[in-house]
């Protein structure tokens, strides 16, 4: 996964303040969670920084997929055993009778289900790694031993 | 054209223990078509260490030759993922770790399937297909 | 809500999206169990001495072979229903057959032992209800039974264990191993060497008697002292510890005894494998390996890979492929007797079958009772039209023919 510093060191350094971020720092962190995008830095739109845009768009890509929370899924990777659908505290609070006690979700508001033996994800605005008052959970990712499930 | 030494030395041996396990992935392509490329895959394989292979002088991709009193298969080799320690390798539980196991279980009935020793050295041979496998015994 | 076939859980819990008679998607089910619903590529067809025939003559010709035998064998019977079990019981009887399944190299120590009631043991939901200390002994549930942890063991909020796993439940691991059950084991995974379990299984008893174990002394106290303070404790019996240890399985009953919270689990794969020791033991008292003869003889010469090196003349494979599943130095034996071979996709033992039968697969093509890995009995559910007969139908016209 892609750091904070690898894009920093990809950008101009001036802090120019032109895409409203204070320093050069904080446009690197905005852009790793993904509030602002590469077009917004005015100074590396210019023919000089090519090769940096460039690169740095590369860094990003892996994150183009991801949902709005910067979830990616591996499906290759997913074994199906559901340990994230139960585990996501988002899933026992809006289906206590289903995926809270281990079963299979009984409505639409989970954020996991299980297709063809392959977790896919729903209502990801619902995930607690988004909105306002954002947490860093991990609830997901620690009970994939196939490691199907990041954030970026 | 310069001289393929390596092809004149006989690639040292070493003796291995091996277990097997189970792997999902494995399981589905055996539900799926265990006639398949993605059964053989998954299963035509030995999983080390990284210690391990070091210490043989083998790489992930290639293929050895397994060989006791029982049988041979050529498998390729993948470098676990995991930490482990050494001394021990892993097959997903197959005909090709069957071929390796003997049939000699002091009267009891229960095959010594996770406890396998065999020899292994580098060969440039194509991993075991399962129709040689089977060739033998085929009616 | 279907029932899935894939392993001993028997979640019935599953959907099914179902277009022109074929399951396009599954629900709930994990990937090994979408793969065993959606089914085959290769579908096997009848045949007699490796030529195409109808599924009549293949019947005739199964019964022909079976009544010229002297000393016939009916094998498999892991991944039939429990009706088509009992009509293979009948079967056996009547021949005065062999009779052996895959448990005879699996798990059938265990459970035999446990039918005999030589182990406390309890549901899957019990253990999710009640369990705050699960032990994956050999056991790598996450590939083998992969919902285990999900549905049952590790995960789930319980009656008693409200507050989730973090809190209220400890998953340890005692591997040869780092599997991806002990993976989510992290701080709790015992790794021991292969053939390691009996010197741990000692030692363990030793710090559970308050005596200072000769092995790993201090990961051994540790060990100790939280399966002591389990209110509800259950340890998930592996292949891998019951192959460790099988030619002195009984160990287990002491430790067993030093753990009066915990409870035996038999990890179980094929997904009706304790449906049929349940129903042999029921009718022989034994679980697997019996020779009816008048009466039911049980002996370790009558297990499969004895039979084969010695005493069969010919034998009957049902939902079961031992080409691919027995040590390739027995297989020469079965090349020498005429085998049949009843199944719905083609196996590594069909292709060798002096008779082939195709069957419907069942769980999908047709309905029928299983017995999940806790003795829960479970329905299969029948989701799409076949024009297969079931094993229990082929079983019964060989009976007929006979």
């Amino acid at each position: 996964m892609v750091t904070v510093m690898e894009l920093y060191r990809l950008l101009p350094g001036t802090n120019c303040k032109k895409c409203g971020e204070s320093t050069c720092m904080a446009f690197a962190v905005a852009l790793l969670s993904r509030k602002k995008n590469i077009p917004e830095c005015i100074p590396i739109l210019l023919e000089n920084f090519k090769k940096q845009k460039e690169k740095l768009e590369l860094l990003l890509l892996p994150s183009a997929g991801a949902e709005e929370t910067g979830m990616i899924i591996h499906p290759e990777l997913c074994t199906g055993c559901g340990n994230c659908v139960v585990a996501c505290p988002v899933d026992v609070a809006n289906d206590p009778r289903g995926a809270a006690v281990g079963c299979a979700p009984t409505n639409d508001k989970v954020i996991f289900k299980v297709k063809d033996g392959k977790v896919v994800a729903l209502n990801i605005k619902e995930c607690r790694r988004f909105g306002k008052n954002r947490v860093l959970c991990y609830a997901c990712i620690d009970p994939c031993p196939a490691g199907a499930i990041e954030f970026v | 054209m310069g001289i393929d030494v390596g092809k004149y030395l006989k690639s040292p041996e070493y003796e291995i223990k091996i277990t097997t396990y189970r792997d999902i992935f494995q399981a589905e392509a055996l539900e799926c078509d265990r006639f398949g490329a993605e059964y053989m895959k998954h299963s035509a394989c030995l999983v080390m260490s990284k210690n391990d292979m070091v210490k043989m002088g083998l790489k992930t991709g290639n293929r050895v030759k397994l060989a006791n009193n029982y049988g041979s298969v050529v498998v390729e080799v993948r470098e676990s993922k995991r930490d482990e320690p050494g001394g021990i390798a892993f097959m997903v539980n197959s005909p090709w770790s069957n071929a390796l196991v003997s049939d000699e279980t002091g009267g009891k009935g229960i095959p010594e399937f996770k406890n396998i020793t065999a020899r292994i050295s580098l060969v440039k041979d194509e991993a075991t297909t399962l129709e040689s496998l089977m060739g033998s015994f085929r009616k | 809500m279907v029932t899935c076939p894939g392993c001993a859980l028997l979640c019935d819990d599953i959907e099914v999206v179902v277009e022109n008679n074929r399951i396009k998607e599954t629900r709930n089910t994990c990937r090994r169990g979408a793969a065993r619903m959606k089914g085959c590529v290769n579908r096997l067809a009848p045949s007699v001495a490796q030529k195409p025939d109808d599924i009549e003559n293949a019947i005739k010709k199964a019964a022909a072979i079976l009544q010229n035998a002297k000393s016939p064998m009916l094998f498999g019977w892991s991944n039939s229903t429990c009706e088509a079990q009992l009509e293979g019981i009948q079967l056996a009887k009547k021949m005065s057959a062999i009779m052996d399944d895959t448990s005879s190299f699996c798990q059938g120590l265990l459970i035999e032992r446990i039918l005999q009631k030589k182990f406390r043991t309890c549901t899957l939901d019990d253990i999710r209800n009640k369990a705050d200390v699960l032990v994956y002994w050999g056991s790598d549930a996450q590939d083998s039974q992969p919902r285990h942890l999900s549905r049952f063991s590790y995960f789930p909020r319980g009656e008693l264990r409200q507050r989730g796993y973090e809190e209220d439940r400890i998953a340890i691991a005692i591997d040869v191993r780092e599997s991806n059950t002990a993976k989510i084991c992290k701080g709790h995974f015992y790794r021991i060497p292969p053939k390691g379990d009996r010197e741990f299984i000692l030692a363990l008893m030793d710090a559970l008697s308050g005596k200072v174990p000769a092995y790993e002394p201090k990961k051994m106290l540790e060990l100790a002292a939280i399966l002591k303070k389990a209110e509800f404790g259950a340890i998930f019996v592996g292949l891998g510890l019951t192959y460790s240890i099988k030619d002195d399985f009984d160990i287990l009953i002491p430790l067993a005894d030093k753990l009066p919270n915990f409870n035996i689990m038999p990890m179980v794969g094929h997904y009706n494998m304790r449906g049929f020791n349940e129903a042999l033991f029921k009718e022989t008292g034994f679980v697997n390996r019996v020779k009816f003869d008048g009466k039911a003889i049980h002996d370790s010469r009558y297990s499969i890979v004895e039979a084969l090196r010695k005493s069969i003349d010919a034998l009957l494979v049902v939902g079961s492929d031992p080409l691919s599943s027995l040590p390739r130095s027995v297989i020469p034996h079965l090349a020498n007797i005429p085998v049949i071979c009843i199944d719905p996709c083609v196996t590594l033992t069909s292709k060798i079958a002096a008779v082939t039968i195709p069957c419907a697969v069942s769980g999908v093509e047709t309905g029928g009772s299983t017995v999940r890995m806790d003795g829960k009995r479970v329905e299969l559910s029948k989701c799409i039209e076949s024009n297969y007969l079931n094993d229990k139908e082929i079983l019964a016209r060989l009976m007929e023919a006979l």
